[in-house]
């Protein structure tokens, strides 16, 4: 109930918001709204469960004459109506963002916010700036509480982040950006990561990036990635990719204390535009894990749109090696008619666990939208399950969406 | 010594920055191309820089994670919270719903519980990008009768709770074991988040790195 009375007043808030005249000026206001009514099979219940979730997105922008101010919010209530559950909700993000002050120097968001960076990234409540346009050079600061989500709430408490980054901009589309961030649980600091990113095309039809992140406090590598693309055709993309990453644990976890193994990729890939209507891609990737494992997946997919407004997509994949195999088909098209959209597809999947289980898992979807107007749509989904647990079961939503 | 070598490359750092900043160029502003189709990017960016949907999995990630970056010009934070953090507000029909109610990201194929175990194998740090690692805890947690398990490492000997009953077993059973500890210790993590089952066998002080050798 106290979220639900937080969502309102925060909804009110934002309709004053953008309802006063700011000297003379009136913001913007849109909002998203969509109520859904979903039914699934819960796992740990053992059980059908029908939620009702209610999403609310609002911006309220140009809050000053210049449209530098803006207000963005988005959030989730949703109630198990068949429990006694409590009702959760999570506050995706809710900040206020000033852009290009200071002369186009500054950009700042306060609130919370998603950040980023090569070294940490995530949802914080706190804040975040960017100083830019330092010649190519530009920095960016942020720090605040973590925010967790799990299980449709948020979670966690005592956490904070907090990361710093120089970049370079550059022609060619150069980038170079290094960076630092670090975690903390309950006081205490847990991860601390350094990175280095950078991608560039010094010829049109070359591209290179490439990531490094390292754990100052395990004092290992946490990440490495290296990729080249070539274009030598306008509609023939190939790409090569070389990926090691290691798990890292917090500095207080047991886990700290093991050694591990790297996991090492090495993939190749081909995109190829037949036409602009028909797309075929197709990629390898053999996958070591670490005395003497390894894995292959191979991976073929094709995208066609025969005529306007009628999209299919299919794509197999097959992989064999460590952990088990795989082999399945994804196939889904959709239709546009007027105000009107439908979508329907399927997954198959054949696989073997190593030393557990076999099987497969299959799921078939539909869904439909309509647009009465620009304010008001409607859209449905259902889906069947059939699969180890399951051999007959039914999941899925209808929504009444609303866009002001 | 020190300053002999690292004089030139201050310089030659300096001498590069400088250069770079002297062909400083504005970046271009998408807001106009926000409702354009990806097909019509290929205008300007027909070369190897950024083609496609927006370069792929791993490359949308530098992308998007770049100090720098223009995502803003078209898409909310919630285009990329829909998918990380379970939503659908945009009422995507493609996505699908996980057994615990929470809208799933389209990498989640058929029945992403029957075949996880393999495909969080393709990359297993792309899991954390999303989950933190009690989402895998508190779900493993709650498997009835969780000793019956079937899960490499264990097997060799039955089930989970049989391996730790008879430690002493072959030498051979026992290096599996820690094969499989240093392929997937995150896994381990998955149902023994506080770690204490490996205190059982394994003495452990602060600050030791036995098994940075030892397993």
């Amino acid at each position: 109930m106290r979220l639900i009375l937080k969502l309102l007043s925060l909804t009110l808030a934002l309709l004053a918001i953008a309802s006063l005249p700011a000297r003379s000026h009136a913001a913007e206001l849109s909002l998203t709204s969509s109520t859904q009514y979903l039914w699934y099979q819960d796992i740990l219940a053992d059980k059908k469960e029908n939620d009702v979730a209610q999403y609310l997105r609002v911006n309220v922008t140009k809050l000053d004459k210049e449209g530098k101010a803006n207000i963005y919010a988005y959030g989730r209530a949703s109630q198990q109506v068949t429990s006694d559950e409590d009702l959760k909700g999570r506050l995706y993000y809710l900040y206020f963002s000033y852009q290009d002050a200071l002369n186009n120097h500054l950009d700042l968001r306060v609130g919370r916010t998603y950040v980023h960076s090569a070294a940490v990234s995530g949802t914080i409540d706190g804040g975040f700036l960017e100083v830019k346009n330092l010649g190519p050079l530009g920095i960016t600061g942020f720090g605040g509480r973590e925010v967790l989500f799990q299980d449709k709430a948020e979670v966690g408490g005592g956490n904070a982040m907090s990361g710093a980054s120089v970049y370079l901009d550059a022609p060619k589309t150069t980038h170079v950006e290094v960076s630092y961030g670090n975690k903390y649980r309950s006081s205490d600091l847990a991860r601390e990561n350094v990175g280095l990113d950078y991608t560039t095309t010094p010829v049109e039809m070359f591209n290179t990036y490439g990531r490094v992140k390292y754990d100052t406090i395990g004092d290992k590598f946490n990440e490495l990635l290296f990729g080249i693309k070539l274009a030598p055709l306008k509609d023939l993309l190939l790409k090569g990719e070389f990926v090691e990453t290691r798990p890292t644990f917090d500095n207080n976890s047991i886990y700290a204390f093991f050694a591990v193994d790297r996991y090492r990729e090495i993939n190749g890939s081909l995109e190829y535009a037949i036409t602009s209507a028909y797309k075929f891609n197709l990629k390898y990737a053999k996958e070591y894990f670490g005395e003497d494992a390894d894995a292959n997946v191979y991976d073929i997919g094709l995208w066609a749109r025969p005529i306007p407004d009628l999209t299919f997509n299919g794509s197999y994949e097959k992989r064999n090696g460590f952990a088990g195999q795989l082999s399945g088909f994804r196939f889904d098209a959709g239709y546009d008619i007027a105000k009107a959209k439908i979508q329907a597809g399927i997954d198959y999947d054949d696989f073997t666990r190593d030393d557990s289980r076999a099987g497969t898992a299959k799921k078939y979807w539909a869904g439909a939208g309509y647009q009465f107007n620009k304010l008001i749509g409607l859209t449905a989904r259902v889906e069947w399950d059939v699969n180890y647990r399951d051999s007959d079961a039914w999941q899925g939503f209808g929504a009444v969406n609303v866009n002001y | 010594m020190l300053n002999k070598k690292i004089i030139p490359i201050i310089l030659l750092c300096t001498v590069f920055i400088v250069v770079i900043a002297g062909l400083a160029f504005a970046k271009t502003d998408h807001k106009d191309f926000k409702n354009s189709r990806l097909d019509d990017c290929k205008d300007c960016h027909n070369g190897a820089a950024i083609v496609g949907n927006h370069g792929g999995t791993r490359e949308h990630r530098l992308l998007a994670e770049r100090a720098s970056n223009n995502c803003s010009d078209c898409h909310q934070q919630s285009f990329c919270l829909d998918c990380h953090n379970g939503g659908n507000v945009d009422v995507s029909l493609k996505k699908s719903i996980s057994q615990t109610g929470e809208t799933m990201p389209t990498t989640h194929r058929s029945d992403f519980i029957s075949i996880h175990p393999i495909k969080a194998k393709d990359d297993p740090q792309s899991c954390y990008r999303c989950h933190e690692q009690r989402f895998c805890s508190e779900c493993h947690a709650k498997i009835p009768n969780p000793g019956n398990m079937q899960i490499k490492g264990h097997t060799a000997v039955g089930n989970t709770q049989r391996y730790f009953l008879v430690r002493g077993d072959s030498a051979a059973n026992n290096a599996a074991h820690a094969s499989e500890a240093r392929r997937n210790l995150q896994s381990c993590e998955g149902c023994h988040p506080d770690g204490r089952v490996c205190t059982t066998c394994h003495v452990l002080s602060p600050g030791a790195k036995v098994f940075k050798t030892a397993h």
